[in-house]
C-alpha cells in the first residue's frame, strides 16, 4: 500500500468517523451531541457565533474562490 | 444557563407575534429562492479561481448572511442548555485527527505521496455541476448556521 493511499484511507477513516458521530448523536439514548447541537450551543455567545459563521466563510473561500 | 443575548430577543418577540408555516407552504417562494440560489451557484462555479468574481461572490453571501444574522434574526433553534462533555468530546478528536492529518500533508507541500485534502477534493469539485451543487450546499449550511 503506497502512503498516497494511506493518507487518503485516513482521510475517508476521520470523515467517516464525524458522519458515525452524527448517525450516533441522533440515536435516542446517547451522551453524543449532534452537530447541530454543539454548534448551536457554541453559537450562543456572539463570540462563538462569530468563529463559527467565520469558518464558514473561510470553507467557502477555500473551495470556491481560490 | 439560561442567557439570553440580544441577537435572540429579536427573534423571540416574531415567533411570537408570527406563526410560523410548515416546509413548502409557499411553494412558489420556495421555488424562487431555490432558482437563485442554484443560479448564483452556477454563475459562481463558472468564475475562474483567485478570480474578483471568485472572491466577491463567496464574500456576498457571507455579508449578507453576517448582517442578518446579526441584525435582523430569523427565528432561531433554540440551542440546548448543556452538552455532555464526554460526547462533545469525540467530536474534538476526530476534528483534531483531521486538522493534523491536513496539517501534517501542508507541512509536507502536499505531494503527490502526501496529498492535503484540498488537493483531494479539487479535482472532485472540477466539473461545474458539481462544484454548483457544492456551492448550494454551502449557502444552505450558512443559513442552518444562522438559524442555530
Amino acid at each position: 500500500m503506497s502512503t498516497r493511499t494511506i493518507t487518503i484511507v485516513g482521510f475517508i477513516a476521520v470523515v467517516a468517523a464525524l458522519v458515525s458521530l452524527e448517525i450516533l448523536g441522533r440515536s435516542p439514548r446517547t451522551r453524543i451531541p449532534t452537530l447541530g447541537e454543539w454548534l448551536g450551543y457554541v453559537m450562543r455567545s456572539p463570540a462563538g457565533r462569530a468563529v463559527v459563521l467565520l469558518g464558514w466563510l473561510w470553507l467557502g473561500w477555500h473551495y470556491f474562490a481560490r | 444557563m439560561t442567557e439570553n443575548t440580544s441577537a435572540e430577543r429579536p427573534a423571540r418577540r416574531r415567533a411570537d407575534t408570527e406563526p410560523r408555516l410548515p416546509l413548502g407552504a409557499r411553494p412558489a417562494r420556495n421555488a424562487v429562492i431555490a432558482a437563485g440560489l442554484i443560479g448564483y451557484a452556477w454563475v459562481i462555479g463558472g468564475a475562474a479561481p483567485f478570480s474578483l468574481k471568485a472572491l466577491v461572490g463567496v464574500l456576498l453571501p457571507g455579508a449578507v448572511l453576517g448582517v442578518i444574522a446579526y441584525a435582523r434574526p430569523p427565528e432561531r433553534i433554540p440551542p440546548p442548555e448543556s452538552i455532555d462533555i464526554a460526547g462533545f468530546s469525540y467530536w474534538i478528536i476526530a476534528i483534531a485527527l483531521l486538522f493534523e492529518w491536513e496539517a501534517a500533508a501542508f507541512r509536507d507541500g502536499s505531494p503527490r505521496w502526501h496529498p492535503s485534502l484540498t488537493d483531494l477534493v479539487n479535482p472532485v469539485l472540477a466539473p461545474h455541476p458539481v462544484k454548483c451543487a457544492a456551492i448550494v450546499i454551502w449557502l444552505l449550511a450558512g443559513w442552518a448556521l444562522v438559524r442555530r
